[in-house]
């Protein structure tokens, strides 16, 4: 097989074993190949590689050639946590999410269109393989980018007046591709599910929107529903609204990064529920201490503020397992799972 | 073992219907002709037998396997050429034989195939996105022959390429045959199937209306022979004429047409025909016979205009 002209494989006989062991393994596999080698072909997949680059390494780069501060003086120190609190992680949750809509709305439907699904169902693919290929091989084509761009972002914090923690750094960058994969993978996955690529763009718009604005008027409804309807409340009630914002890939990777950059884990579920969102509401003082006591497993105190009204704040370290950030992390894939098999299961059903 | 078995096949799409309760066998080893004009229904038969569509009723094996089943299996050992696809802009002649053979776990050359349908190294090594209609045809022949499939499903092959391209297609299909694999080949025009099948079906509006040999169906249209005769009347009304043919046996059909007469006959009579005719006080000035071709056979059973022949470019 030619592989002289592709520079990311055949590199040497170990990646070629891997790559008939992948082969072999997974009937994916294939599909996902082509998918990425027909991608980074593309004109778009380079300028999306320069846009991740300059989106992540400016403020550095600001900070290194044109000697600004960015914080106070002598805030080298925290100023990379500083930046992602404050810079990278709306640039992440905003802007990711669309590109990746962007790359993934027509993967499946365009080539329905088109036509060459055909070619692809007419090799011994099935439509599963088609799917799963999709959904891996648009992963990679956004995935390889943006890591390249996390990659000089490291080495620019390295070379610049601010610190760089290699260890807070990995975990972001991990978090980062973690959400930027689950917003692909869900709009591969819309793409499968519908027959062109315009219903494609609403469904998944429709998605981002409620991800993005949405969710927390949601789950503040399903809350009340609870409670008002079905009598479940107090510590029931919270469990459950908590676990559904975490169901939000969004808030999951905020959550994380929060924990991350120091506030720990309990304190960043907490604050959860202390985060704006267009139609969520505020929470009375009692329903944070239970937030806080009953699902956190921290010690509620109420503190007073400056107006002269009361806020409870969250002491403690870690919550139940099941709060944890590995199972929050592990959460952000649920949708990823919910998807494919609706799309798996909607396109198996349709005539093509 | 049937190659292709279709059984009570329906196919509606809303309130359209398809496909009628289709049944078709085709044996292992033949290259069998899928003839009817477009929108008959072939395309939507050869897409249920790649499981690309679902019959509403009745269903199909391919290789002794069922279709929505072990549809996977089925395309394992079966080369595709479908109709309505488009390729990969971005990928190169190679980078989609590559794909095929990969995907189909074959250790076919890609060289050798793109030759074999007349692609150049250089052509190969260019962004299909570029290809011509032919070119892309050609390309996509060449994946369906990776890995020397048992079965070749060929949805109306002929379509983009140039005579020369027809001539070729056709070499592969009986090269491929002599090789051992059936030959599903749909069209909707007559010379292609009639040069190269060994059965031919004829779908009509979602019925299969005929089946047999190329050499059965001329026999059960017409088994005639045509023969145009022209007249010089001198003044004798042709009708005599048309009265003297009809009287004799082995004569099915007369057609009068100013001056000229068109009559089906049986092959071997063409010699009394003449004779009867000049017996009469008729001048034959010219006459031609012609054997009925399989285009008028198709026209005898569809009823319709013979398939526009494609203008090839």
């Amino acid at each position: 097989m030619s592989t002289r002209d592709n520079p990311f494989e055949g590199l040497n006989g170990a990646l070629n074993a891997a790559d008939n062991q992948l082969r072999d393994t997974f009937g994916w596999y294939t599909v996902a190949k082509k998918e990425f080698r027909d991608a980074s072909r593309s004109k778009g997949l380079w300028l999306l590689t320069v846009v991740f680059v300059s989106v992540f390494i400016l403020p550095v780069v600001l900070a290194l050639y044109f000697s600004i501060n960015l914080v106070s003086r002598g805030g080298a120190d925290i100023g990379m946590q500083l930046l992602i609190s404050t810079y990278y992680l709306n640039v992440v949750t905003i802007l990711l999410p669309i590109i990746a809509i962007f790359i993934g709305y027509a993967a499946i439907s365009k080539e329905r269109t088109s036509g060459s699904l055909k070619l692809l169902l007419s090799l011994p693919n099935s439509r599963r393989d088609v799917v799963l290929g999709k959904v891996f091989g648009r992963c990679a084509v956004i995935a390889v980018p943006l890591a390249v761009a996390l990659g000089l972002g490291a080495l620019f914090f390295a070379a610049s007046n601010i610190a760089l923690k290699p260890g807070i750094y990995a975990q972001f960058s991990l978090f980062t591709l973690a959400l930027t994969v689950v917003f692909v993978a869900i709009a591969v996955s819309i793409s499968g599910a519908v027959s062109t690529n315009t219903r494609s763009a609403i469904v998944n718009f429709i998605t981002y929107f409620y991800f993005a604005f949405g969710w927390n008027g949601i789950v503040n409804g399903i809350g009340s529903f609870l409670s008002d309807y079905l009598g479940i409340q107090g510590s029931a009630r919270w469990h459950i609204v908590l676990f559904a914002k975490l169901l939000n890939p969004t808030q999951a990777y905020k959550t994380l990064t929060n924990s991350m950059l120091g506030q720990g884990s309990l304190s960043a579920r907490f604050g959860m529920f202390s985060q704006g969102g267009l139609l969520s509401s505020g929470l009375s003082n009692e329903a944070l201490t239970t937030v806080c006591g009953s699902v956190l497993g921290g010690s509620p105190a109420t503190q007073e503020t400056q107006f002269g009204t009361t806020r409870v704040i969250c002491e403690g370290s870690t919550p139940a397992p099941y709060f944890s950030d590995v199972a929050v992390f592990l959460y952000m894939f649920v949708w990823v799972g919910i998807a494919a098999v609706i799309s798996y299961k909607t396109f198996n059903l349709a005539d093509l | 073992m049937a190659a292709i078995e279709l059984d009570g096949v329906t196919k509606r799409f809303g309130t359209v219907t398809a496909l009628a309760e289709v049944d078709l066998t085709v044996e292992e080893g033949e290259i069998f002709g899928f003839l009817g004009p477009n929108g008959a229904g072939k395309s939507t038969c050869i897409n249920i037998l790649l499981d690309f569509v679902r019959p509403t009723e009745g269903g199909a094996e391919v290789l002794g396997r069922d279709v929505r089943e072990q549809s996977t299996a089925i395309r394992e050992r079966t080369g595709v050429l479908p109709e309505g696809y488009d390729v990969y802009d971005r990928l190169t002649g190679y980078q989609h034989l590559e794909f095929a053979i990969e995907t189909k776990d074959a250790d076919s050359d890609p060289s050798e195939l793109l030759e074999r349908v007349g692609l150049s190294e250089d052509e190969g090594k260019r962004k299909a996105g570029g290809y011509s209609k032919g070119m892309a045809q050609r390309l996509v022949l060449a994946m369906a022959l990776v890995g020397e499939p048992e079965l070749l499903i060929l949805d109306e092959p002929t379509s983009g390429l140039d005579p020369n391209g027809a001539r070729l297609m056709r070499d592969i299909v009986r090269e491929e045959n002599e090789r051992g694999a059936t030959v599903f080949f749909s069209s909707h025009i007559l010379s292609q199937v009639e040069a190269v099948c060994d059965t031919v079906g004829i779908l009509q509006d979602g019925e299969l209306i005929a089946k047999d040999t190329v050499d059965g169906l001329r026999e059960a249209a017409t088994g005639d022979t045509k023969l145009l005769v022209t007249l010089d009347a001198d003044g004798q009304s042709v009708d005599d004429a048309v009265d003297v043919v009809t009287a004799l046996d082995n004569v099915s059909g007369v057609r009068p047409d100013d001056g000229r007469l068109t009559i089906d006959c049986q092959g071997d009579a063409k010699m009394d025909v003449l004779n009867a005719i000049e017996d009469a006080g008729f001048a034959v000035e010219d006459f031609e016979a012609q054997e009925s071709s399989l285009e008028d056979l198709f026209a005898t059973y569809t009823e319709t205009e013979p398939a526009e022949v494609t203008p090839e470019q």
